[in-house]
């Protein structure tokens, strides 16, 4: 028989290494000869974008498009450590610090223009498509091409550091603010349950996360998606089977992740609720769009079974074998 | 060591192998052409998939010398010159990429589902990708994408 069922996870997700461990970022801003900003990051890229937003980020501290920004990232030779792109930190902790490194060089090169334009002080200048203007008299203006050719031998180059704030918490009594900061997410999913071959298919899935804010509304989809094929294959496939230490499915043959044929639709619902202390309102998502979806679909799974099932993944053994405890309980 | 001769993406090429070199091996070790990537090695990632003669194949699982008078395209061949292929463009419009190592396969896969395929359904597009299996996407932006390379190939006609 099939039966159907709806269930839902929700979770709330601490940013970075938490727990009062130092995370630290330290990014540079550069700007080179041609008038280009040189950004120099050490973020490392593993397919979750890093590189572009790493990019909007500092051309957003310019009001200039990306393409004002040469982007280096990854090279211990040029640049300070960013720390590591884990933790769903990058976004957050060293977009701050690329903002922040962006502002204070961006303070100089204005400082440089108001000299080059002979005014008495910096207020009403604007950046803007690699110009500094005066914002009530837009003919007064320099490009940033013509203040870097003004400075010869001199290089504005400003680095930022940003610390995440994060407590130890209390051992005895498990309390304190070990994260800053948190993001939340919820996932609901519809599944057919086959109680003859215990396999469990999803019908229908949405999942919706709070990103502060979306720098790349595309990417932050993308993550959604993956995040949700990985917790659906956590949830019902992937068994790494260990007997006596050792893994007894070590290949796809027997350890199964999803294909394109198992993954659902996803309607991805993009929450927006700026994070005052986010580069630009942002936050990371690497990790937790994936923690709420094991739990939806074990909720569905007793919703449409009325099993609780209690271990992953719920392989078509597994839950036979539940199914037919509780029949004859 | 006997003499392959096959055509790897319109260039004709005389080969050395042994019983035991594998079609990935031969594009990668002897033609220096890294684009296939293997994963698996068993036939069941598609990260080595290449067209042999029209067919996707696993070139894990095809011996080289199986490959006598084939013609082989890879990664490396699916673009005209500098112009992407619209499954290329596809992919990166849609951002159906994330690490990119599946990608090479992903996008030889597209390939032959829109060679065969004016228009394919959803369920034709998931069946089409299903050999290959990605860590990263999720897959949906991966099917938008071949909806979206279909279209570009409807709009150069
Ligand atoms: S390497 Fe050939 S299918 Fe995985
Ligand atoms: S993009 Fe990483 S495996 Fe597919």
């Amino acid at each position: 028989m099939k039966k159907r069922g709806i269930g839902y996870g929700c979770t709330f997700y601490g940013t970075g290494y938490g727990n009062g461990f130092p995370d630290v970022s330290v990014a540079e801003a550069e700007l080179n000869s041609d008038g280009k900003i040189n950004v120099y990051v050490g973020a490392t890229e593993c397919g979750q974008g890093s590189d572009t937003i790493m990019r909007q980020i500092a051309a957003e501290s310019f009001g200039s498009s990306v393409e004002i920004i040469n982007y280096y990232s990854t090279d211990t030779d040029i640049m300070k450590d960013s720390g590591t792109a884990a933790a769903s930190r990058q976004t957050y902790n060293t977009g701050n610090a690329l903002r922040l490194a962006s502002e204070k060089l961006k303070d100089r090169v204005i400082e440089k223009a108001k000299d080059l334009l002979n005014l008495n002080t910096t207020v009403g200048l604007k950046i803007e498509n690699g110009e500094v203007f005066l914002n009530s008299f837009k003919a007064t203006k320099i490009s940033l091409s013509e203040i870097a050719s003004s400075l010869g031998d001199e290089k504005l180059r400003e680095e930022a550091t940003f610390v995440a704030h994060s407590t130890e918490m209390d051992e005895e009594t498990g309390q304190g603010c070990p994260y800053w900061p948190y993001t939340f997410g919820a996932a609901a999913v519809e599944v057919e349950v086959d109680t003859e071959t215990g396999k469990v298919d999803i019908i229908r899935a949405a999942s919706a996360q709070d990103v502060g804010r979306a720098i790349n509304p595309e990417l932050v989809e993308g993550q959604m998606d993956g995040g949700f094929a990985m917790g659906y294959g956590y949830a019902v496939f992937e068994d790494l089977n260990l007997k006596n230490g050792k893994i007894v499915n070590n290949r796809f043959t027997n350890y199964l992740i999803p294909t394109a044929m198992d993954m659902p639709e996803l309607e991805k619902i993009i929450i927006e609720d700026p994070e005052s202390t986010g580069p630009y309102g942002a936050k990371g998502i690497g990790e937790p769009v994936m923690t709420y979806v094991a739990p939806a679909i074990l909720n569905a799974i007793y919703d449409a079974t009325g099993v609780r099932m209690t271990e992953i993944p719920v392989t078509p053994e597994r839950l036979l074998k539940a199914l037919k405890e509780s029949e004859t309980k | 060591m006997t003499t392959v001769n096959l055509n790897v993406n319109g260039k004709d090429y005389s080969v050395e192998v042994d019983g035991s070199t594998r079609l990935l091996d031969l594009l990668r070790d002897s033609l220096g052409l890294t684009g296939t990537k293997e994963g698996c090695g068993e036939g069941e990632c598609g990260a080595c998939t290449v067209i042999m003669d029209g067919e996707i194949v696993d070139s894990c699982l095809v011996l080289a010398f199986q490959c006598e008078g084939k013609e082989i395209i890879t990664i490396e061949g699916v673009q005209n010159g500098d112009i992407l292929h619209p499954a290329q463009k596809a992919f990166i419009e849609k951002g159906a990429v994330q690490c990119g190592f599946c990608i090479p396969g992903m996008v030889l896969a597209t390939k032959a589902i829109i060679d065969k395929n004016e228009e394919p359904t959803d369920d034709e597009i998931r069946e089409g990708l299903s050999g290959n299996l990605c860590r990263c996407t999720g897959y949906n932006k991966m099917v938008e994408a071949v909806h979206r390379a279909v279209e570009i190939n409807k709009e150069a006609k």
